[in-house]
């Protein structure tokens, strides 16, 4: 039971990593679409995409909070009083993007409009390095805030975060029939492609100097599987955008991006801090264990037929003006 | 002198302290609209919907913006204090995660529940059936009272722990159901649950107070002030009757917060009221109003009755003379707000049930728009009674603030805590700046050509193509 609550940890880091980032990764790329003329286009898809996202990604980032505190009150002393560095910067990233994503709506001035913009990008970079870098320095099991390992886990999650953002973005552009947009990001789909392969090879090297035991089962135990998925899907998505096959690209980016996050904690199982900490030595008392499981069977009951709603509305486009 | 000797031997937590204060005290301002306005909304579509009226339809839309809007800026905040338990606190969610964050979990839960709900709602206008529209916007009040409960429970928790089964110092057994609803829950709960569905009702209300004083009292004005004023005045007076058993359960279940409330410095029998005043360190009270043997008659029905008083509890145990004033006259300002607030309520339910009418005196609208003011400062002075007054303790009784604060360096939590003032000040900027300008606009579209009405905010159904 305990390994079951520690998966629903590691679900909704997965989602808020994927979710997340999809997000963050708009951010990116509006952060690089250039001045205020030329990135017009880009910028106004990126707009139109994320709005009804908006904040509630942030529900994942809660949601493995709770679970972390409730479910493993050890781990997050640990974590919290050692890499407390890091989660402040991911959090002034995190309200900073917020608020000038919504200021962008109201600000007229040109040059306000610009410095928002500004400074929305510019946030979308700090919360996903920071917070992938506090797993990183987990994942070292010396929860040293800034080290090799953390700034190679921020990198790969930068790399990664553009990449599903661009992916995504070619399926709104194309959903929107914005033409040049598809191929604007279909590029720079391909480019976060190999970035997050180089940066990924480049992380998986630093693993294996700094973190030997991370690294053996990462490429030969139970982290196998999906470094494998990773390492085969990140090309066939950049692969197919180049080719301009748009099918199924969406799927594999979460997968791949996904496997990713599965990659490492499966490799670092049973350890939530490899070396110190095992999930059955942090896990809360028993009877807690059954009441968040009860709670989150209860609520996947309600929220899984409330997700295939939005799913289904949003598809059908219910919830979008008519034609106007 | 004990506070003192804290201070210094943790250095963080005075900063920590304020940045919790301020981040919570900013977070708080938030909650009454965001839990109780989907229910006045869905009130007032509900009303368009049976008496096909469009304006009653208009008005609800157009709140359903400023619903968004503050559902946004709330996750944000809300999600910078989950993270600040584990920056600021880390020691009291290692030892009590187990326990104190049952009804976070639970929380948390909700507030998905919501944002999927509410993601339908804000999306859906016009694109749904208005059935089907009005029928999925009826799981956001049960999903945020999940949420409010779900809080309410750990904050209860922190003041009426219980079920908890300690050994050396590590919690090894958790009673989940004892754990959950503890003592204070059962006053806690109704008592925030009445205040910010009031407060709600009243900020709405004071918008079109101010309209009404301005001048604009047709139809629209007048049914926009009508519904969530008469929900507040339906709340405020049942507002003081909980409000009284809540305070009155305190003498037994938190003496120190009570005494610290009531400024009572020895326990005793006929203890006076003091309205206002300032207690000094030999006990004395300065200022205020004494009224003779009323604390003894509100808290026990009899001048004998015995009331705490904050020598009952060693020194060490108890709010420091500073805290205890705070805790005073914070207290002291949500009860005199609360009171003006029911008469306020009883003036409008009578002019309502004689006439049939809302009142038409220019005074009644002049403290109907300050009634938001008004309920916001006593959601404000309300939570600062029960969280000063629970000093020093984080878990009543149990753990110290000072015992639960962060090892980091006192630099990085002040540096982090300017961050935060300086980022939630721009934050309440735009968002009064965006509601403002939402609100100008609406205005002006009134006179002119009707548009839909989340043009210029970020969130809401969006147009099939997009233009740059």
């Amino acid at each position: 039971m305990p390994d079951l609550i520690a998966f629903t940890l590691l679900l909704a880091i997965t989602a808020y990593s994927t979710a997340g980032g999809v997000d963050f990764g708009a951010g990116i790329w509006d952060l690089l679409a250039g001045g205020s003329r030329r990135g017009r286009e880009a910028r106004a898809l990126i707009d139109h995409s994320m709005a009804p996202v908006w904040e509630v990604n942030n529900v994942w980032l809660v949601l493995a909070i709770v679970l972390c505190w409730t479910g493993f009150p050890l781990l997050f002393q640990t974590v919290f009083a050692r890499l407390y560095p890091l989660f402040a910067l991911a959090l002034v990233g995190l309200i900073l993007r917020g608020a000038f994503f919504a200021f962008r709506h109201i600000a007229e001035a040109p040059r306000a409009h610009r410095i928002a913009d500004l400074v929305f990008g510019l946030s979308s970079l700090l919360t996903p390095f920071f917070f992938a870098a506090s797993l990183g320095a987990i994942a070292s099991g010396r929860l040293e805030s800034f080290s090799l390992m953390s700034i190679a886990f921020g990198l790969v999650s930068l790399a990664a975060t553009a990449f599903s953002g661009a992916s995504f973005l070619v399926g709104d552009a194309r959903r929107y029939g914005a033409i040049e947009l598809v191929g604007y990001f279909r590029r720079r789909a391909v480019i976060a492609a190999l970035a997050l392969i180089a940066v990924g090879s480049a992380a998986l090297i630093t693993i294996g100097f700094e973190a030997p035991d991370l690294f053996r089962p990462m490429l030969a135990g139970k982290g196998f599987p999906f470094a494998l998925v990773t390492m085969v899907l990140t090309p066939v998505v950049g692969f197919l955008l180049w080719r301009g096959v748009l099918r199924w690209y969406r799927v594999l980016t979460v997968a791949a991006v996904g496997s990713m996050v599965f990659a490492w904690a499966f490799a670092q199982s049973p350890y939530l801090v490899p070396g110190q900490l095992t999930i059955a030595q942090a896990v809360a008392p028993f009877s807690t264990q059954v009441l968040l499981l009860v709670v989150a069977a209860v609520v996947l009951l309600v929220i899984g037929p409330a997700m295939g709603v939005l799913y289904y509305l949003d598809q059908r486009s219910a919830l979008e003006s008519p034609e106007t | 002198m004990t506070s003192a000797l804290w201070l210094a031997s943790e250095p963080a937590l005075l900063p920590s302290r304020i940045q919790m204060a301020f981040t919570l005290a900013s977070h708080v301002l938030l909650v009454p609209l965001g839990v109780a306005l989907p229910s006045l909304t869905l009130l007032m579509e509900g009303i368009g919907l049976a008496s096909k009226d469009p304006v009653a339809l208009k008005i609800a839309r157009r709140w359903s913006v400023v619903m968004a809007v503050q559902f946004a800026v709330g996750a944000v905040t809300g999600t910078i204090l989950s993270f600040e338990f584990g920056i600021l606190w880390p020691r009291m969610l290692g030892q009590f995660g187990g326990a104190f964050g049952l009804g976070f979990a639970i929380e948390a839960w909700a507030f998905f529940l919501e944002a999927i709900f509410i993601g339908i709602y804000l999306y859906g206008w016009e694109r749904l059936r208005p059935r089907t529209h009005l029928l999925f916007g009826l799981v956001l009040p049960p999903a945020g009272l999940l949420g409010a409960f779900g809080v309410l429970a750990s904050n209860s928790w922190m003041n009426t722990p219980a079920g908890t089964t300690l050994k050396a110092g590590k919690v090894v057994d958790v009673d989940v159901m004892a754990a959950l609803f503890t003592r204070a829950l059962g006053y806690e709960f109704w008592h925030f649950l009445i205040a910010i569905y009031m407060t709600a009702g009243f900020v709405v209300a004071s918008v079109y107070a101010v309209a009404w004083l301005r001048g604009r009292r047709d139809h629209y004005q007048r049914l926009a002030f009508a519904v969530p004023f008469t929900v507040a005045a339906v709340l405020a007076p049942i507002q003081l009757v909980v409000g009284d058993l809540s305070a009155r359960a305190l003498v037994a279940d938190q003496p120190s917060k009570f005494a610290a409330m009531e400024i009572t410095w020895t326990t005793r029998d006929h203890n006076p009221e003091v309205i206002g005043g300032l207690i000094d360190a030999n006990g004395d009270i300065h200022f205020g109003i004494s009224v003779p043997s009323l604390d003894s008659l509100l808290v026990g029905y009899s001048p004998n009755a015995v009331v705490p008083g904050l020598t009952s509890v060693a020194a060490n145990a108890r709010p420091t003379i500073v805290e205890a004033n705070i805790t005073h006259l914070a207290f002291d300002l949500m009860v005199g707000l609360g009171s003006v607030g029911a008469a306020l309520a009883v003036w409008h339910l009578w002019v309502l049930w004689r006439r049939r009418r809302p009142p038409e005196s220019i005074w009644f609208y002049r403290l109907a728009a300050l009634a938001g003011i008004g309920a916001y400062i006593a959601v404000e002075t309300g939570w600062i009674t029960t969280e000063v007054g629970r000093q020093p303790w984080i878990v009543f009784g149990v753990m110290r603030v000072a015992d639960a604060v962060t090892t980091a360096p006192a630099s990085f939590v002040w540096t982090m805590l300017t961050a935060l003032v300086v980022i939630y000040a721009l934050i309440a900027y735009f968002f009064v700046t965006l509601l403002l300008r939402l609100s100008a606009r609406w205005r002006r579209e009134d006179l002119n050509q009707p548009s839909e009405p989340e043009v210029g905010a970020p969130y809401g159904p969006r147009p099939r193509t997009f233009t740059a």
